[in-house]
């Protein structure tokens, strides 16, 4: 057997190894890799930079566990970059599987633990920044369009109380948020369909401004979407999440702090993704020049 | 009648009010707030349906489950996995403990954090190894359409590589250009037959040609 037939039957295994190694090896030492930030994802900071202080975002938590480690640092750079500057965050879920927990999740991972119930409502992040008047959590609610729709201009009917089970009249934040009018704009990190659903109803029926952040592979369809100019701004995937980790780091040196204090972020995620990708690719090139040169020996009849 | 007609008017109503509403004004916007109420069921019956699937489940694996049926263990656990998500989940949504010893709150986000997110995370994960393997032994050159999938696709994950920018840094303008426009070309005729479909399906619900959805064969 010579070495383009060993190449085309490679044991599958050698490559798995290549693999796993590359998914572990740079969380455990950050290879720190440069992104070009794509113009997409630069809309998006520029957008949050536009805002006056005061202003209200809406981050809803459209994904599960899954895709966590795509969507969960897209959630935590907007929410510090928000914070940062001043604006009040609303966070909502409206995907079943696990959304209501990654959204509580990634809220506390960059405001710091909270028990509003139990009056812990003071962030220990940002000392000057409080729950219910700075940032709020209404929590999750099921119906997805239908949801979306009511939210228009009924939010108290579809979230009556905030997660932890308070009346949202009880807190400021909560009383002024009655609608989209009252959002800057919604940021929808998802999985799946959720995101489409924000362009096609809520930015096409109602106007509100909507950005994405989708995984890498739902990106090719949200393009489109970005292109119509339903979404004012679009993170595609790892590479997405990474950009806008580093606009924002390079902006708020403080948030960089915070993000590299995490053991999983998007910089260190990308560093994989690179890896991976480089070694997948890889692999398909040295697969079709075996592949080719096999087909070559066969024509010749050797 | 009452098993087809009025369910047929009842779905008419359902979907046409709110389009009307959508178009027109009426006085003491009377046709808005009639839509709100069929968006606040809407809500309900999403809850409800989560309700109606779970009974089904239980139904059908139930059913494998006493016939012994192929896989029958796999029902068993699905069964048991429910039960005990649901009990946590309940445990946490009142306020009680489970079985005197948990918290619900903590015995459910024991659930999340030790079994939930660990196997969606690696249910998810495993697919890197398998695109991986997949993308070595199936992405061939072995047609000129292939070809240029290949092509399109090296240039994408070579434009988005640090390491491959670096010494081709024209890729990433060549990947914006194929996501910017073939790709948002392709997607957007996608999108559009799609929601063309998802209308022309809509209508012949609501005129009442469609009715598989009430368990009734053409012609019925």
């Amino acid at each position: 057997m010579d070495m383009m037939e060993r190449l085309m039957n490679l044991d599958r295994r050698w490559l798995y190894l290549l693999v796993g190694l590359a998914a572990v090896i740079p969380i455990l030492a950050p290879l720190n890799l440069p992104v070009n930030v794509s113009r997409p994802v630069q809309d998006l900071f520029d957008r949050v930079e536009s805002l006056e202080p005061g202003e209200i975002i809406m981050v809803s938590f459209d994904y599960g566990p899954s895709t966590g480690p795509e969507n969960d640092p897209m959630g935590d750079a907007i929410i510090l970059h928000a914070l940062a500057r001043d604006l009040r965050v609303v966070v909502i879920a409206l995907y079943p599987l696990g959304g209501v927990t990654e959204a509580r999740e990634e809220l506390e991972r960059c405001v710091g633990d909270l028990d509003p119930p139990n009056g812990q409502i003071a962030s220990e992040r940002f000392p000057d920044k409080v729950y219910g008047r700075d940032f709020i959590y209404f929590g999750y609610k099921d119906g997805g369009l239908a949801a979306m729709r009511l939210m228009s201009d009924n939010m108290h009917e579809v979230f009556p109380a905030d997660f932890y089970g308070t009346p949202l009249d009880e807190y400021e934040l909560g009383r002024e948020v009655q609608g989209y009018d009252n959002v800057a704009f919604v940021m929808s990190l998802a999985t799946g369909i959720i995101g489409e659903w924000w362009a096609n109803l809520v930015n096409a029926q109602f106007g509100t401004p909507v950005a994405v952040g989708c995984t890498a592979v739902s990106a090719p369809k949200y393009f489109a979407y970005y292109r119509a100019g339903q979404m004012f701004a679009l993170l595609a995937g790892l590479k997405g999440a990474a950009e806008y980790e580093f606009l924002v780091s390079q902006k708020y040196p403080q948030l960089a702090q915070i993000t590299d204090s995490f053991i999983y972020n998007a910089g260190k995620g990308w560093d994989v993704q690179s890896v991976v990708y480089s070694i997948i690719t890889l692999f398909i090139i040295i697969g079709n020049v075996a592949f080719i040169v096999e087909r070559r020996r066969q024509k010749r009849g050797m | 009648m009452y098993k087809k007609q009025f369910p047929l008017l009842l779905a008419f109503l359902g979907g046409a009010i709110p389009i009307i509403s959508f178009f027109i004004t009426t006085p003491g916007d009377r046709l808005k707030v009639t839509t709100d109420t069929l968006q606040d069921w809407m809500l309900i019956i999403a809850g409800a349906a989560l309700l109606l699937g779970v009974v089904n489940l239980f139904q059908i694996n139930l059913r494998k489950i006493s016939t012994r049926a192929k896989g029958w263990p796999n029902a068993l656990w699905l069964l048991l996995s429910l039960v005990i998500a649901a009990t946590f989940g309940l445990a946490d949504a009142f306020g009680t403990s489970v079985f005197g010893i948990w918290g619900g709150d903590v015995a459910f986000q024991w659930i999340q954090d030790a079994a939930f997110k660990p196997l969606q995370a690696t249910m998810f994960s495993l697919l890197a190894f398998y695109v991986a393997s997949a993308a070595f032994r199936a992405f061939r050159v072995r047609n000129v359409e292939a070809g240029i999938l290949l092509a399109a696709a090296l240039i994408i994950m070579l434009g988005v590589n640090p390491y491959a920018v670096k010494v081709l840094p024209f890729l990433p303008d060549a990947t914006n250009w194929i996501m910017n426009i073939p790709n948002a070309a392709a997607q957007r005729g996608i999108i559009i037959g799609a929601a063309l479909g998802a209308a022309s399906f809509s209508l012949r619900i609501l005129l009442g040609i469609e009715r598989s959805y009430l368990g009734l064969q053409k012609g019925e």
